[in-house]
C-alpha cells in the first residue's frame, strides 16, 4: 500500500501529530508499554486507511475519527494501567494514586478512596506516635485527660508539648509495640481492602 | 435527577448501547476462538459475524486490558503490508473464561427467551 502523491506528506503529518498527542497522554505509563500502544495504533491506522490500496487524506481522517480523540483514548489506557498496577502493588502511595483516578470516574471509587485515606491516616498516626514514644517516653503516646468541662478526652500525642493537667498515659511504654503492630495492621488491612475493591471494579468495568 | 434517570431507562438506545458493551468482552474472546488475529481483523470479525458495531477506540484499550488480565497473549508479526502487526491469541485462562461466559450467556438468553415468548407473539 502507498500514500497518494501530494497528500502523502500531509497525511503522514496528521498521523504523527495524532500519535504524539496520544504519547503525551500516556506519560504515566512505562515507556515500553507506551511504545507498544503507539506502534499498534500506527499499524492499525496504516491498515485501516490503506484498505483500498492507497492511503488517502480522507481515509486517514476517517480512521483517526474512528479512534476518537487521542487524549480520550490515552485516558482509557492510563486508567486501566493504573488499576492493573494497583492490583499487584502493596505501596499505599501507588494505591492512593490509582484510587484518585477511580474516584474521578465514579462515586464508588470516591467512597473507596475516602475509606482508604481514613485507614492509612489512622495507621500512620499509630506508627508515628509509637516512633515518637521512643524519643519522648514521658509525654508521647495515647493519653486521656479532662477537658475544660471535666469530660475525659482521648488523645494521640507526639510528645512535643507538656502533658495536660490530670493526664494519664493509657499504655505507658507498651504503646511502642502496640502502636507499631496496630499501625501496620491497619495499613495492611486498608491495602488488602483497597486492592480487593480495585480488582472487583476492574473485572466489572465496562468501557465508556 | 429522578426524572432524568427515568428518561435514561426509558431510552432504548442507551439500554442497547449498554447491552452491546456488556457483550463486548465475550465477543472478542469468541472472535479469537478459531485462532490468532490482529486488532483490525477482530474488528472486522465483530462487524461481519455479529451485530456489534464498536469503535476502534474502544476495542484497543479492551484488548490491552484482556492481555493484562492474562486472558490474551500477543506477538508482533511482520506483514506483507510493510509494517508489523500485533496478533492476539487466547491463553489457557482466556479459553476457560470464554467457555464460562458462553455457558452463562446461553443460560441467560434461554431463560429470557421463555420470559419474552409472549411479547414475541404480541408483536406478530
Amino acid at each position: 500500500m502507498t500514500m497518494a502523491g501530494a497528500s502523502e506528506e500531509k497525511s503522514g503529518e496528521k498521523i504523527e501529530a495524532y500519535l504524539a498527542r496520544l504519547r503525551r497522554g500516556l506519560r504515566s505509563i512505562r515507556e515500553e508499554e507506551v511504545q507498544e500502544i503507539v506502534e499498534e495504533l500506527r499499524s492499525h491506522i496504516m491498515d485501516r486507511a490503506g484498505a483500498s490500496g492507497e492511503i488517502t487524506a480522507a481515509a486517514v481522517d476517517a480512521t483517526l475519527a474512528g479512534l476518537g480523540g487521542p487524549e480520550e483514548l490515552a485516558s482509557q489506557y492510563v486508567t486501566d494501567n493504573l488499576l492493573a498496577r494497583a492490583e499487584v502493588s502493596r505501596s499505599p502511595l501507588r494505591i492512593l494514586r490509582s484510587l484518585f483516578r477511580w474516584a474521578s470516574l465514579s462515586f464508588a471509587g470516591f467512597c473507596v478512596l475516602l475509606g482508604s485515606a481514613v485507614g492509612y491516616f489512622f495507621g500512620a498516626v499509630f506508627i508515628l506516635v509509637a516512633m515518637a514514644k521512643l524519643f519522648h517516653p514521658r509525654t508521647a503516646g495515647l493519653w486521656t485527660y479532662p477537658d475544660s468541662n471535666g469530660e475525659l478526652v482521648l488523645s494521640f500525642r507526639l510528645g512535643f508539648e507538656r502533658v495536660p493537667v490530670g493526664g494519664h498515659d493509657v499504655f505507658g511504654w507498651w504503646f511502642v509495640p502496640i502502636g507499631w503492630v496496630t499501625g501496620f495492621a491497619i495499613v495492611l488491612l486498608t491495602t488488602s481492602a483497597a486492592v480487593w475493591c480495585v480488582r472487583r471494579y476492574r473485572k466489572s468495568r465496562v468501557l465508556p | 435527577m429522578k426524572e432524568r434517570d427515568a428518561q435514561d431507562l426509558e431510552s432504548p438506545d442507551k439500554w442497547e448501547i449498554q447491552l452491546r458493551k456488556g457483550c463486548l468482552e465475550l465477543a472478542i474472546l469468541a472472535a479469537l476462538w478459531e485462532g490468532r488475529c490482529y486488532g483490525l481483523e477482530i474488528l472486522r470479525r465483530l462487524e461481519s459475524d455479529s451485530d456489534l458495531i464498536v469503535s476502534e477506540g474502544t476495542v484497543y484499550p479492551l484488548l490491552s486490558r484482556l492481555k493484562a488480565l492474562g486472558l490474551l497473549r500477543s506477538e508482533w508479526v511482520e506483514s506483507d503490508a510493510g509494517h508489523p502487526r500485533k496478533y492476539y491469541a487466547l491463553t489457557h485462562a482466556g479459553k476457560r473464561r470464554a467457555i464460562e461466559m458462553s455457558k452463562t450467556w446461553t443460560r441467560f438468553s434461554t431463560s429470557m427467551g421463555k420470559l419474552l415468548a409472549p411479547l414475541a407473539k404480541e408483536d406478530r
